[in-house]
């Protein structure tokens, strides 16, 4: 099944299960080792579309190529061969390899959570879920993590045991007491010469300017951008009752806050950030998906998916790189 | 249950206070970590109706404690029924005190004091006992208690005004100090006797002088419960200047004939005038002076010149608005002539001789005039035209060599006539002329052996001769040094007394009676070769000590204070023992009784004249300085002294009241509720600081795991 049937046949099954069915964030982070947070989310993710994970390839077929040796046989396409009387095997789209960068964003300000979990933990087991599937499906998925200069960096690869090396760099704590997305973006573009898909997972809670200047020099150079905000539920409802000192946990700057004179302008600007966000990445022809970390995982993979999916029918040019 | 100071639970508004800390201030110390705030800005704490009271018990127990606090501060009691006082059926003791000092001489005074102390007679009710007394330095009983007891209920008042009435303001000063130990010493008599129970009061009507003197009241115990209360008599004109007159000391060297007489003006601190003039009076053609005198202070001026040949026994002043101490009497004393004879051989001018350092020791003073004759015994040669002086006319001869036969007889009869004589022992053979004019021929005399010097080692101080050198500021003699002295053997002199003796114990000054006189006997000598006593300090003032032994000196008569009684023995003794008669002022005579020389009749001011003397004495009486002095002095001063004062006699309605404020004040202070309330307002606090602690504790903790 191809992903797009598969994310469509996981949106019906879902649209009318209950949600109890989605494993939930709170279960899941109570996981404590990441990959098999990851992998839990992977097969509840295939589970809900009663398809083995360990499909090999990943999504659409796109052609026929003649059977070589040693090529899986369920891949044969038998009606052609009774009509040819040869062994084709079906090509899919992610035959040559996806190489999938995903850039995780470790600053302070991702340490923050109000349910347990932070964002920072949430963006992790995002990225180890993106990374075990597109390993799964034989892509090379690399990794870059940074605060306000670039952390950790691994190189798309789809080796044994470089998934494990991956999730362990995940695995790190945050340290930063900024977010600069500046350094990481031009330093990836230096790095990756070949279009990839760039995953950016990252709260987005700086300077719209800096913001567009930096994805502009990301999708400049070719590369297929995604954005994935994560934020925590607090973050998006500003729902606190006390006037209390508030503290930047970046800056470690003190301000008195009254959230019920403060909430309703802090909601304004935050809402008119990510309307800006989202705006700067469609102007820029990059992918832009909000998360609260209240949010089942298994929903990220769809809209991951899905988000791949409208792109390629909307003609992006990757949806037809060849090695 | 009452409050003493009830205002205090206005104190309880403050409850106000911790309400709107709690509104305003919502745990601002509290601090929430957020990821960022770039979409947040700061915002003051307000109070809004939405805010809610949080911790709601914490406020309770802040608000409480500051109830009990206003509730501690405004001293509350429990309210108890005052027991009824016993009435006092037993009527007062009161003694009204009537100042009739000189200063009450102003105009309007007295009659005003009558008022008062009609007034106060007038307030005395049926079972009151009233004594009046009146006192100026003297205190005189009017009305005694006992005659108030037997005046008729109706006509007391009537009648004690009456006596009062017969009293006037005399000349005499003002000693407020002994008339009030007196009125208090009155009331207390009178209650010894009857046992009395009543309150005790004395009512003083004064004018509250200055010049008053209370110097008797200090250190006095005053008695318990005998009030005072001062009716104060206010002069309408408060400007009083009075003049006082300056004598000379009586040692002081001798004026000149026609040097002024010095006059001390001093203005009363109220006075509202500066400028005063000053005449002699009753003599023509003498000019007046003008005195600048500021209020409050005094200046000496010299009383103006006096014409030629005139005599002037008055001085006044003029400028203030009281004349009552506007005059000054003035006389001025004659310097007595003293002789003095001096029975030697030695020449005027010879420094080495007794007579120089006479001549010099002997000065002319306001009071005495020395005059000291010389008789040259040896070398004169006596003849009818040039007949030697005789002794009886001498105060005091002094003998310094032997004498003729005729003249030691001479000097023995003037002995024998209660005269005195001074025997220097130039040498031994002076013995000879002691022995002469003793009557003890075998007296001997030998010259003593003086290792280095001697000095006088006993002096017999209780001797009128070393009288004045008693204090012992004085009666060092041992710097006085003696190289040559005579040893005489007194047991030939019969009734010899050593005054004075050496260091060996030789008699160095003795006095040996003969006859109704004396004789002193000096061992020694003044020569600057026998001994340092000319020479020294103490030899001008023992040689007036022996003047004064000789009767040379005698008091004199000048000016006195009104009231001072006058001791006229000298001039008894002058007249030859007769009674003397005194002219007063306004010409009146009193005659003293035989034997009587002490005069106390100085009620006046003015110039008095001893009569029937040898010579008639003039002496002068002026008012005592002090009566000038008429400012009113704060009343306090006497509270000062420890009377206890009552100015006002207060309504009965206060006075319950003020009753009622003491029962309340007692209670409260036997029942010190006040005390448990800050007991629990501290156990309150605790609790408070204790909650508040663990709210604090509390609310930091999730923050903490938040982060």
């Amino acid at each position: 099944m191809s992903a797009l049937a598969a994310t469509q046949t996981f949106a019906k099954q879902n649209a009318s299960a209950p949600a109890s069915k989605l494993i939930s964030p709170q279960a899941l982070m109570a996981i404590k080792n990441l990959e098999l947070r990851a992998r839990i989310v992977v097969e509840g993710f295939w589970h809900g579309i009663h398809r083995s994970p360990y499909h090999g390839f990943s999504v659409e077929f796109t052609e026929y190529r003649q059977y070589s040796p040693g090529d899986d046989p369920r891949y044969l396409d038998w009606r052609l061969y009774a009509r040819s009387d040869r062994y084709y095997i079906k090509k899919f789209e992610d035959e040559t390899n996806l190489r999938c960068y995903l850039l995780v964003d470790h600053s302070r300000s991702m340490d923050y959570g109000s349910l347990g979990w932070t964002k920072s933990q949430y963006a992790n087991t995002l990225a180890a879920t993106l990374a075990y599937f597109l390993h799964q499906q034989g892509d090379a998925v690399g990794l870059l993590t940074f605060d306000e200069e670039i952390r950790d960096y691994l190189p798309a690869r789809n080796r044994i045991g470089h998934l494990r090396r991956l999730m362990l760099q995940l695995e790190q704590a945050t340290a930063g007491t900024a977010t600069d997305l500046g350094a990481p973006l031009k330093r990836i573009v230096e790095i990756v010469r070949k279009r990839s898909l760039m995953v950016l997972i990252s709260d987005f809670l700086a300077p719209i300017e800096t913001l567009e200047k930096n994805l502009t020099t990301l999708t400049a150079s070719g590369h297929e951008v995604m954005l994935f905000q994560v934020l925590d539920p607090a973050e998006l409802t500003f729902n606190f009752d006390r006037a209390v000192m508030f503290r930047d946990v970046e800056s470690g700057r003190d301000l008195f806050i009254d959230p019920a004179t403060a909430r309703k302008e802090y909601l304004h600007r935050l809402n008119t950030h990510n309307e800006a966000v989202r705006a700067t990445c469609q102007r820029l022809g990059a992918g832009c998906r909000s998360f609260s970390t209240d949010r089942a995982l298994e929903l990220a993979m769809f809209d991951f998916l899905r988000e791949r999916h409208q792109r390629r029918k909307s003609g992006n040019r990757f949806a037809r790189s060849r090695k | 249950m009452s409050f003493l100071a009830p205002l205090f639970l206005l104190g309880g508004l403050a409850i106000a206070l911790p309400v709107v800390f709690h509104l305003v201030r919502r745990s601002s110390r509290e601090k929430l970590v957020f990821s960022s705030l770039m979409f947040l800005k700061p915002t003051p704490p307000r109070m809004t109706r939405r805010n809610r009271l949080e911790h709601i018990f914490l406020l309770l127990l802040r608000c409480l404690a500051i109830c009990i606090l206003a509730l501690g501060f405004a001293r509350p009691f429990l309210q108890k029924p005052m027991a009824a006082t016993p009435t006092n059926t037993a009527g007062a003791q009161v003694v009204i005190l009537v100042d009739t000092s000189a200063s009450m001489k102003r105009e309007g005074l007295w009659a005003d004091a009558m008022d008062k102390a009609e007034a106060a007679l007038k307030k005395a009710t049926a079972a009151d006992q009233v004594a009046i007394l009146t006192f100026d330095d003297q205190v005189r009983s009017v009305v005694s208690f006992e005659q108030w007891v037997a005046m008729n209920l109706s006509e007391r008042t009537v009648l004690a005004v009456q006596r009062l009435a017969e009293s006037k303001p005399t000349w005499h000063s003002t000693h407020l100090g002994n008339a009030l130990i007196a009125a208090a010493e009155v009331i207390e008599d009178a209650e010894k006797r009857e046992q009395h129970t009543g309150p005790r009061r004395i009512v003083l009507i004064t004018d509250m002088q200055e010049g008053s003197r209370l110097d008797g009241l200090q250190g006095h115990e005053w008695p318990r419960d005998l009030e005072v209360v001062v009716e104060p008599i206010k002069a309408k004109r408060p400007t009083n200047a009075g003049l006082q007159w300056v004598m000379d000391a009586e040692d002081s060297a001798r004026a000149a004939a026609d040097s002024p007489v010095r006059i001390r003006v001093n203005n009363s601190a109220d006075a509202k005038r500066e400028q005063f003039q000053i005449r002699l009076s009753g003599v023509t053609g003498g000019d007046s002076l003008d005195a600048y005198v500021p209020p409050g202070q005094s200046r000496i001026v010299p009383a103006p010149k006096l014409p030629t040949n005139a005599v002037a026994e008055r001085i006044t002043l003029s400028g203030d608005e009281d004349d009552f101490d506007n005059t000054a009497y003035v006389v001025q004393p004659k310097a007595e002539e003293i002789n003095v004879l001096f029975l030697g051989s030695d020449a005027e001018g010879d420094s080495s001789q007794l007579l120089y350092y006479l001549k010099r020791a002997f000065q002319d003073t306001r009071r005495q005039a020395v005059r000291l004759v010389a008789d040259e015994v040896t070398r004169r040669t006596p003849s009818p035209t040039n007949p030697p002086p005789h002794v009886g006319g001498y105060k005091l001869a002094i003998i310094s060599s032997t004498l003729s036969e005729e003249r030691g007889g001479e000097v023995r009869q003037y002995l024998t006539n209660g005269g005195t004589a001074l025997l220097v022992m130039n040498d031994s053979l002076t013995a000879k002329t002691l022995g002469q004019l003793t009557g003890a021929p075998d007296v001997i005399a030998t010259e003593a052996t003086v290792a280095n010097y001697a000095m006088f080692g006993q002096i017999d101080f209780t001797h009128p001769l070393f009288a004045p050198f008693s204090d012992p500021r004085f009666g060092d003699f041992t710097k006085i040094r003696f190289w040559k002295h005579r040893k005489l053997a007194t047991d030939k002199l019969n009734g010899a007394r050593v005054i004075a003796s050496y260091d060996n114990n030789d008699p160095a000054i003795l006095e040996v009676p003969f006859g109704r006189g004396r004789v002193f006997v000096f061992t020694f000598s003044w020569r600057p070769a026998d001994s340092q006593l000319a020479l020294s300090s103490k030899f001008v003032p023992l040689l007036y000590s022996l003047l004064d032994q000789a009767g040379g000196i005698s008091a004199q008569l000048a000016q006195f204070r009104v009231g001072d009684t006058i001791d006229l023995s000298t001039l008894a003794t002058k007249n030859g023992g007769s009674t003397l008669s005194v002219r007063k002022p306004d010409n009146s005579q009193v005659q003293l009784a035989s034997g009587e020389a002490r005069f106390t009749q100085t009620d006046q001011p003015g110039i008095y004249e001893v009569l029937a003397a040898v010579v008639p004495v003039k002496f002068a009486v002026n008012l005592d300085a002090a009566e000038s002095k008429t400012a009113p002095m704060p009343v306090d001063e006497l509270e000062r002294l420890g009377l206890p004062m009552k100015s006002v006699e207060a309504a009965p309605a206060l006075v319950a009241a003020k009753q009622e404020t003491l029962h309340n004040a007692e209670l409260e202070a036997r029942q010190k509720l006040w005390r448990w309330l800050i007991v629990a307002a501290l156990a309150v606090l605790l609790v408070e600081t204790w909650l508040a602690g663990w709210i604090t504790r509390r609310s930091a903790a999730p923050i903490e795991a938040a982060a």
